[in-house]
């Protein structure tokens, strides 16, 4: 009888005694490499399926192609004519551009660096999970359009990871956008450029001959299908772990062949890759606190070879569906306006520029829900509000509770079901015990982290520096989950700070609208989804966070305040208070006088002169949130408060200069200080603290 | 066509611009080859001739019936397979068509008493017999087809007249104004554009001015080479009575056999040779048209003018909506004394293309040339007849042999150009000679007579082979479009991308069959021609769903750079 039981199927009914293969969708690929031989995998035959309409070519064809396309021979042309060059030199120097630029793809230099890359991969990661669906639907797609690979960027991982999928699987592998820090590097450079990085000059501003090399670069190889193109959206590695806006000029690039009818369609495949540990994360934090990153140098890659006896934990890769271009701009773009002059010589329309940015938003956001929150970003949230530790019951407590609400907002936090909650935060802390202590008592307290090699003696025995670190390092992990909460913190911050009982909708959605405008360069908004984003929120928070709102519309605001709405408010509160801090370093310039203008300053100093200022706000203890000390959050105020028109932009002969105009920079600081606490110190102080500073530095 | 009101045109008598009527060769009046009761040879639910048609035998094999074609008769044994394979069709799995609709199926017509009582006194030749109205409330696009085999028409004209000369037009059209009638004129029922559709909520009384009875060739100027003509004159017969007297006009639109010159300049008709003798506004010396207001035409024959625009550019094309063409005088060349037909098979479409371009460049293009995409060389190989002599077939096999194992070609992806040359001998030999040069430039290698001569035939037998999809739930159309040099290869690819996915993202379960061919090249650019078909089954309505699918496809080709139309005319699109 016992052989006619369901029960024989099943081989092992102990969920605690499965391996970790196999969760939620994510298969480990790492796995099979610990078990089978690595040089064997390295050098099988592979079975590539390509897109349907491919011819195909090596890198030379491709280059060969580039130089004799219409587009580049155009731009060959206008050059000589505007500039009186010969047409030899002319042609030498896109020759020369295309070497600086284009990838020597080949498949033996592939197999070696995958021999040595599994070999590190291994030692320095458990496992990398990747979605099957995603693999599966990429797969398909590959054949019948072009695609575009479109990851998160947060590590120099990112790109040795996304070809070790690639390869694994056996998808063609990816031709990588990449900047040009890597390529001053001896071998490193070359060996990348084998694997398939083409290298892209940061800015190129009016440079005819740059745009039609890198233009028809990239293009020939979306519609040949000669390889999936993968860049990052972001432009570079978000320091901070929260997305960055979108740069759009890749996008616009490798996109412009389907306005302009070259391929029927073209897929883009925005990724999330999930690091439990970040392998740059003291080199982050010591950048964000304006310790400049080591030059990118081989000498410097052997350096840090030390980190290879570290261990990182899991990386989770997830592809996200697709979006067909096709279908994202039906209905909104006509595309035979591109039929009126040729295709070589016209660029994209407004029409479709914008609807790229919206695009490169809706690629973020959807980086972004795909993300993979590790528990220890929930512990680090937590901690984040109790610097001066915590007992790790109640640690338990708060972050069982925080990854409830997480979960509520749609995050997939990567929480293993089989274990306790003690264990699984237990063995987190255990993970990351360079950033943390527990004492015997079971206190969790962070703990001042040491700067990297590369940083001089004296910056390092700075206490507010150290301190500073431990606090930024720690916002890193904290950051990861900031997405699913900052809209929610946008409602519930004006209602916290709410002085009456009750508040309409309509003044909280116009705070609401002033919080998502001054934080647009530190979140992701989509452009004009503000009404509805809004709402939303307000139906989760009615559901889930104790929202009321009674029937003409207006939240209560005594029944709304409890630890929910007030647990997100804090969340958010560093923030505010750097921008206020900014806004303050700002009027400051003019000496407190709203109507004198201020002198203008080149961005860089006034990012500078700020973070002096927070440096003497700390020792002075009169703020205590060491993170605004990160020069991201500075740029991003000023930056926002340059969007807004609050500081205006002056170019002089060569530089651009910042000029605040304080009537206005004294409003936005009245707005911030009307929904969040701020010291009580006045301008004229912070003058005297500027002084003081600068002549400390002296 | 409505209209009451003064003539403001003045009726202009061609002023004589020192014709001598010596040279001028009269023709003796014959019977045209479509008789004036065209039920009694022409099918009333589908294409052509009724003894011509597809059919599956008792051994279940495809054949096409009749004698007047080269293929009829004779049994296509692959035909079967590559239906089935291709899109999906079941022989289990067939539809007939409604039985023929009778007087009772078919809307009573709407009688303007005062109108027929003139007509009657003017003793015009004219019948509101229902199969005489039913015959002529249609052209050949899917969406009539398959009215005629599965529904009704909800108006159709309720009165047919057959003016027989210039004059009898301008009759009827004055009667028109005067009794507030409605006329669409009627030439060969070819049109692919609904320009002859009758419009549902018109509640006047609407005649088919049907010019089949103005069939003449008034006459032959030897000295200028032009012939004068009434526009009721089909192309087949057009062509074979000038041959009579060793001319020929040259325009050979793929309807040649049923459409007429009235209707060639009513849609800015193409012909396959267009390379040697123009396209039909190239043709055009002279025209007549009669509209609500008065005769239109230039007073004088003359090869070009400079005075103002030029009025033939707004008859042309008009597709009925100004008025009707009544006589046309057209240029006319010796009949060649060579006619060649010939093949080039490309490793690619994309080389096939390059070499078409190269050879519009040098401007060296035979009287037509054409290249078939790999699914349309498969689709004529299907089509491929039992009667292959041992001989012919053992060549096929060494040139088979030659083109996949020497040459390293690839069945499933070479593309096949198929030529016509037109000349003295010396000419085609130069000709040829110099074609299969730039051919060879392209990896082309020639393929033979035989293969040429069967491309063309397949554009005349597979306006046929879609009355037989239509038993076995399969919908298929032609559309063409015109395309800059540039964008013909993107366009050919994401126009036929577009079709197979709009059949998917619509649930078809079958694979859908799109193949195009580019049919005319000229200095600047080509004319692509796309066969689309796919099987309905499990579909509730075809017709609709085709045309959404080939509304995306037109999307995409004006996205891709193309026209609405090359040819077919399209003001009803």
């Amino acid at each position: 009888m016992e052989s006619q039981s369901r029960n024989v199927w099943i081989k092992e009914g102990d969920p605690s005694k499965l391996g970790a293969l196999y969760k939620d969708g994510y298969e480990d690929i790492l796995e099979e490499r610990r078990h089978t031989s690595d040089f064997r995998w390295c050098t099988r035959s592979r079975n590539v399926q390509f897109y349907q309409y491919r011819h195909p070519r090596n890198p030379k064809q491709i280059k060969d192609s580039v130089l004799s396309s219409d587009r580049v021979q155009y731009a060959i042309e206008q050059v000589i004519q505007e500039s009186g060059t010969t047409p030899e030199e002319t042609e030498n120097q896109v020759h020369s551009i295309l070497d600086e630029m284009a990838h020597n793809l080949n498949l033996s230099s592939v197999r070696c660096l995958a021999y040595v890359l599994t070999k590190i991969i291994k030692r320095l990661y458990r496992r990398i999970y990747v979605n099957e669906e995603g693999i599966d639907t990429v797969r398909t797609l590959i054949k019948e359009y072009p695609v575009l690979l479109m990851p998160s960027h947060r590590s120099y991982t990112d790109f040795l990871v996304m070809s070790y999928l690639f390869y694994h699987y056996d998808l063609p592998l990816p031709v990588i956008a990449a900047a040009m820090d890597f390529m001053g590097m001896k071998f490193v450079g070359t060996l990348l450029r084998n694997c398939g990085a083409f290298f892209i000059r940061r800015s190129f501003g009016s440079d005819k001959l740059y745009w039609a090399v890198f233009t028809e670069y990239v293009q020939t190889q979306m519609c040949n299908g000669d390889a999936p193109v993968e860049f990052y959206v972001e432009g570079t590695r978000s320091r901070t772990s929260k997305s960055l806006s979108p740069k759009i000029g890749m996008l616009k690039a490798s996109l412009e062949p389907y306005f302009k009818a070259h391929c029927p369609d073209i897929m883009v495949i925005p990724i999330t890759v999930s690091y439990d540990r970040i392998l740059e994360e003291n080199l982050y934090t010591y950048e964000l606190l304006g310790v400049p990153k080591p030059k990118e140098s081989t000498s410097g890659l052997l350096k840090a070879r030390s980190i290879l006896s570290e261990d990182f934990g899991n990386i989770h890769i997830c592809l996200a569906p697709p979006i067909s271009i096709r279908t994202f701009s039906e209905g909104k773009i006509n595309r035979h306006i591109h039929s009126l002059s040729p295709r070589y010589i016209a660029s994209l329309t407004k029409d479709e520029e914008v609807l790229l940015k919206d695009l490169a938003f809706v690629v973020i956001l959807t980086q972004q829900k795909h993300a993979v929150i590790s528990p220890w970003a929930l512990i680090a949230s937590v901690l984040m509000q109790k610097t001066n530790g915590v007992q790790f019951e109640e640690l338990v407590k708060d972050v069982e509770w925080l990854k409830r609400q997480a979960s509520n907002c749609g995050a997939y936090v990567d929480w293993p079901g089989n274990e306790s909650p003690e264990h699984v935060i237990r063995t987190r802390l255990l993970f990351h015990s360079n950033k943390l202590t527990i004492s015997d008592e079971d206190l969790v307290e962070l703990k001042q982290i040491s700067p990297p090699s590369h940083v001089d003696n004296k910056t390092s025995k700075d206490t507010i520096i150290s301190t500073a670190a431990m606090h930024v390092m720690t916002s890193l992990y904290r950051n990861q989950l900031l997405h699913v909460f900052v809209r929610i913190a946008m409602v519930t911050i004006p209602v916290n700070s709410c002085l009456q009982e009750t508040l309409s909708i309509n003044s909280l959605f116009e705070q609401y609208t002033f919080l998502e405008t001054i934080l647009s360069r530190e979140f992701i908004f989509q452009p004009g989804k503000t009404r509805e984003d809004f709402n939303k929120v307000l139906v989760l928070l009615q559901h889930a966070g104790g929202l009321v709102i009674d029937e003409e519309r207006n939240i209560k605001i005594k029944q709304s305040v409890n630890k929910y709405t007030t647990f997100m408010s804090i969340m958010f509160k560093p923030f505010l208070l750097g921008y206020w801090v900014v806004c303050q370093y700002l009027l400051s310039l003019a000496g407190g006088n709203l109507d004198a203008r201020p002198l203008a300053r080149k961005a860089k100093q006034m990012r500078i002169e700020t973070q002096q200022l927070i440096l003497g706000l700390l020792s002075e203890g009169i703020i205590k949130h060491y993170e605004i000390l990160s020069l991201d959050l500075i740029g991003n105020a000023l930056d926002s408060l340059v969007d807004m028109g609050v500081i205006s932009r002056e170019k002089r002969i060569q530089d651009i200069y910042f000029v605040p105009q304080c009537a206005k920079v004294s409003r936005i600081a009245a707005k911030i200080e009307s929904m969040t606490e701020v010291p009580a110190t006045h301008i004229t102080d912070f003058s005297t603290f500027i002084i003081r500073t600068v002549t400390a530095k002296l | 066509m409505k209209k009451t009101g003064a003539k403001i045109f003045k009726e202009v008598n061609v002023v004589d611009c020192g014709s001598q009527t010596d040279r001028k060769i009269s023709m003796e009046e014959k019977a045209p080859t479509i008789p004036k009761r065209r039920q009694e040879l022409l099918k009333w639910n589908g294409w052509g001739y009724k003894d011509s048609k597809f059919i599956v035998n008792k051994d279940e094999h495809v054949e096409f019936t009749g004698d007047r074609y080269k293929l009829s008769g004779h049994v296509m044994p692959s035909l079967r397979e590559w239906m089935i394979k291709t899109i999906g069709i079941s022989l289990d799995h067939r539809v007939q068509s409604q039985p023929e609709l009778t007087a009772a199926d078919i809307p009573a017509p709407i009688k303007n008493e005062a109108f027929l009582h003139d007509l009657r006194n003017a003793r015009i030749s004219h019948s509101d017999d229902s199969q005489d109205r039913l015959f002529r409330a249609h052209g050949h696009t899917l969406h009539e087809v398959f009215i005629l085999r599965e529904g009704r028409f909800s108006r159709i004209p309720d009165l047919v007249v057959w003016p027989t000369s210039h004059d009898e037009v301008i009759k009827v059209v004055e009667l028109a104004c005067k009794h507030n009638t409605v006329i669409i004129p009627f030439g060969g029922g070819t049109s692919v554009s609904n320009a002859i559709e009758c419009p549902k909520h018109e509640t006047r009384m609407i005649t088919s001015l049907d010019t089949s009875q103005m069939n003449k060739i008034l006459w032959i100027d030897e000295k200028n080479m032009t012939a004068h003509c009434e526009a009721g004159i089909i192309g087949q017969d057009l062509e074979r009575r000038l041959d009579e007297k060793g001319f020929c006009t040259g325009h050979e639109p793929d309807s040649m056999e049923f459409s007429s010159l009235g209707g060639w300049v009513a849609t800015r008709a193409s012909g396959m040779k267009k390379n040697v003798y123009g396209n039909i506004e190239d043709l055009i010396i002279h025209l007549k048209m009669v509209t609500p207001r008065g005769v239109i035409e230039k007073s004088c024959q003359v090869p070009r003018m400079s005075s103002g625009p030029d009025i033939h550019h707004f008859m042309l094309g008009s597709e009925g909506t100004l008025g009707v063409v009544t006589e046309v005088t057209l240029k006319i060349r010796p009949v060649p004394t060579c006619k060649k037909y010939g093949s080039i098979v490309f490793p690619n479409f994309e080389q096939g293309v390059d070499c078409l371009r190269e050879i519009a460049k040098q401007r060296c293009a035979p009287a037509s040339i054409r290249l078939m995409d790999n699914e349309q060389f498969q689709f004529g190989h299907a089509l491929k007849p039992d009667t292959s002599t041992l001989f012919s077939s053992f060549v096929d096999g060494i040139k088979k042999l030659y083109i996949t194992k020497i040459k390293g070609f690839d069945l499933t992806k070479i593309a096949v150009a198929t030529l016509l040359f037109e000349g003295t001998s010396d000419e085609v030999a130069s000709q040829e000679k110099r074609v299969y040069e730039i051919a060879a430039n392209f990896g082309g290698l020639p393929g033979g007579e035989e293969n040429g001569e069967r491309g063309y035939m397949l554009t005349f037998v597979i306006a046929y082979i879609r009355d037989l999809g239509f038993e076995y739930y399969v919908v298929a159309e032609s559309f063409e479009t015109s395309v800059p040099w540039d964008r013909v290869l993107d366009l050919c690819r994401n126009v036929k991308d577009r079709l197979h996915r709009e059949c998917k993202d619509r649930g078809i379960q079958f694979p859908s069959f799109a193949t195009c061919r580019v049919t005319q090249t000229y200095d600047s650019g080509a004319c692509v021609y796309f066969y689309f078909a796919f099987n309905y089954r499990g579909l509730t309505n075809p017709v609709k769903v085709y045309e959404e699918i080939e509304a995306s496809a037109r999307d995409e080709i004006l996205a891709n750079g193309g026209s609405i139309s090359h040819h077919h005319g399209g003001e009803y699109l």
